[in-house]
């Protein structure tokens, strides 16, 4: 069996047992689409690979506590480095600055550093463009809170205070669309595209 | 399901739970299924959101610096070495090592267990032989305290049942009958006694001895049965009298007609005490 014919839950299943090969060629095909999350949240390049690197550390240390029948690979690592993410978000204080409408403006899934480029490869291509298209079908306003939300880790207090919109409408539009994506996704998620 | 507990799922999915909110989730999540399956649907839908992000390749020295930093590490996770089989022999000796060193470790244990075992087992037997010991010698005495006991209490019954028993020695004046001997033994609990005669004279034909025990409290001598002697005038007979005696003061013999007389007619040969 060929490296590529390997799936990320099987090379993960195998980090788990000490294998740095497989550790290697999970790094090889996860980073570039972690790394281009990270550098989309934090915004910063020497943070974003701060972050990586010891996001990768914990998957290595904590690979035995993945779960195939749980979850895929990727939203396995994506969990662990977006949590990352967040505290390194609030460890520099960042938060503040966040917060202010301006910085918000700028929280948008993929559009600004995330155009296509050429780090992306065929499937990731189709990946992100199935991603993009149901994040397009939802309401602006509800598209908006959930990005927001995914990208800055911010409470639905905060983001009520911040965009002065009443705590229900934050969490209603946050509920609404989260659950319109998921119906958007499934099809996807379950053809193994995503 | 309740759109609050949707949006509650919802918002955890992003990780925006906190205080109450969270502790609330946690809650009915233990005992709805249906709401927990939700939870896990919606963190999978929000990370699958990072698919819309490019992907953007990362330094080159940066794979090189997570492995230099495993490596670097010595607790936690596994083992990480850079070449692939240089990793496995590490790996495997490292493995070696740490099961031969558990393996010793686990076999001076085991000893330690196996002398404490042997140490608290011959002081268990040491404690049980002892007991078992006291045991018996206090078994041993108190069968002598029951042996003991038991002595005196047949000493005291006999010496009740002698007490309880009178001999009287009856005497004459008839001569005749002086040769003869007769004693009696009176039981007065029981009201009854023996007579032992010897040496004493054949009776006439048509005649035979009776016995009678007087009693001050009864106005005549109580009839206690006739006597027959044999050719060499010895008789042993128990006898009890007819009606009930209360204080045996004399026993006395007389010659009455064969068979007895409920009323004394004849003479009284032998009488005492």
């Amino acid at each position: 069996m060929s490296p590529n014919e390997i799936t990320e839950e099987e090379l993960l299943q195998r980090v788990a047992r000490g294998d740095s090969r497989a550790f290697d060629e999970l790094y090889d095909r996860l980073s570039p689409r972690l790394y281009g999350l990270l550098r989309q949240m934090l915004h910063d390049e020497r943070d974003a690979q701060d972050v990586l690197q010891d996001g990768f550390v914990q998957l290595w240390d904590h690979a035995a506590s993945y779960d195939p029948s749980r979850a895929k690979a990727f939203t396995w690592a994506v969990m662990i480095f977006r949590n990352k993410a967040i505290d390194r978000m609030r460890a520099l204080g960042r938060r503040t600055r966040l917060v202010e409408a301006a910085s918000l403006e700028h929280a948008t899934l993929g559009d600004g550093d995330s155009l296509p480029g050429a780090d992306e490869d065929v499937q990731a291509r189709e990946r992100a463009e199935i991603v993009r298209s149901a994040l397009q079908q939802l309401p602006a306003e509800q598209r908006k809170l959930v990005e927001l939300a995914f990208l800055k880790g911010l409470t639905h207090h905060t983001i009520s205070e911040t965009l002065d919109m009443p705590l229900g409408t934050v969490k209603t539009n946050i509920r609404r669309g989260l659950m319109r994506l998921r119906e958007l996704l499934k099809g996807g998620r379950d053809g193994g595209a995503i | 399901m309740e759109e609050r507990f949707e949006e509650l799922a919802a918002l955890s999915a992003f990780g925006m739970l906190e205080g109450d909110e969270k502790r609330t989730l946690d809650g009915v999540i233990i005992r709805d299924r249906a709401l927990k399956e939700l939870c896990a649907e919606l963190e999978d839908t929000a990370a699958l959101l990072a698919g819309a992000v490019s992907p953007i390749t990362p330094p080159a020295n940066l794979k090189g610096r997570i492995r230099s930093k495993i490596r670097s590490r010595r607790s936690g996770g596994a083992t990480y070495s850079s070449g692939g089989s240089s990793f496995w022999t590490f790996t495997g000796w490292a493995a070696a090592a740490a099961f031969a060193a558990s393996s010793a470790w686990l076999w001076m244990e085991r000893e330690k267990l196996q002398t404490n075992l042997q140490a608290s087992t011959a002081e268990i037997s040491v404690e049980v032989e002892k007991a078992q010991k006291a045991a018996s010698e206090q078994r041993e005495g108190l069968e002598k305290q029951i042996a003991a006991l038991n002595g005196e209490i047949a000493s005291l019954q006999k010496r009740d049942a002698l007490a309880q028993m009178r001999i009287a020695t009856l005497q004459t004046t008839v001569e005749g009958y002086k040769q003869g001997v007769a004693v009696v033994v009176w039981d007065s609990e029981k009201h009854q006694g023996v007579l032992k005669l010897e040496k004493m004279p054949p009776v006439q034909v048509g005649k035979d001895y009776q016995l009678w025990v007087v009693d001050p409290k009864q106005p005549v001598p109580v009839d206690a049965g006739i006597v027959r002697v044999d050719s060499t005038g010895f008789a042993k007979v128990d006898f009890k009298p007819v009606t009930e005696v209360t204080d045996a003061s004399k026993f006395a013999l007389s010659v009455e007609k064969e068979g007895g007389v409920p009323k004394g007619e004849g003479p009284i040969v032998l009488i005492g005490p």
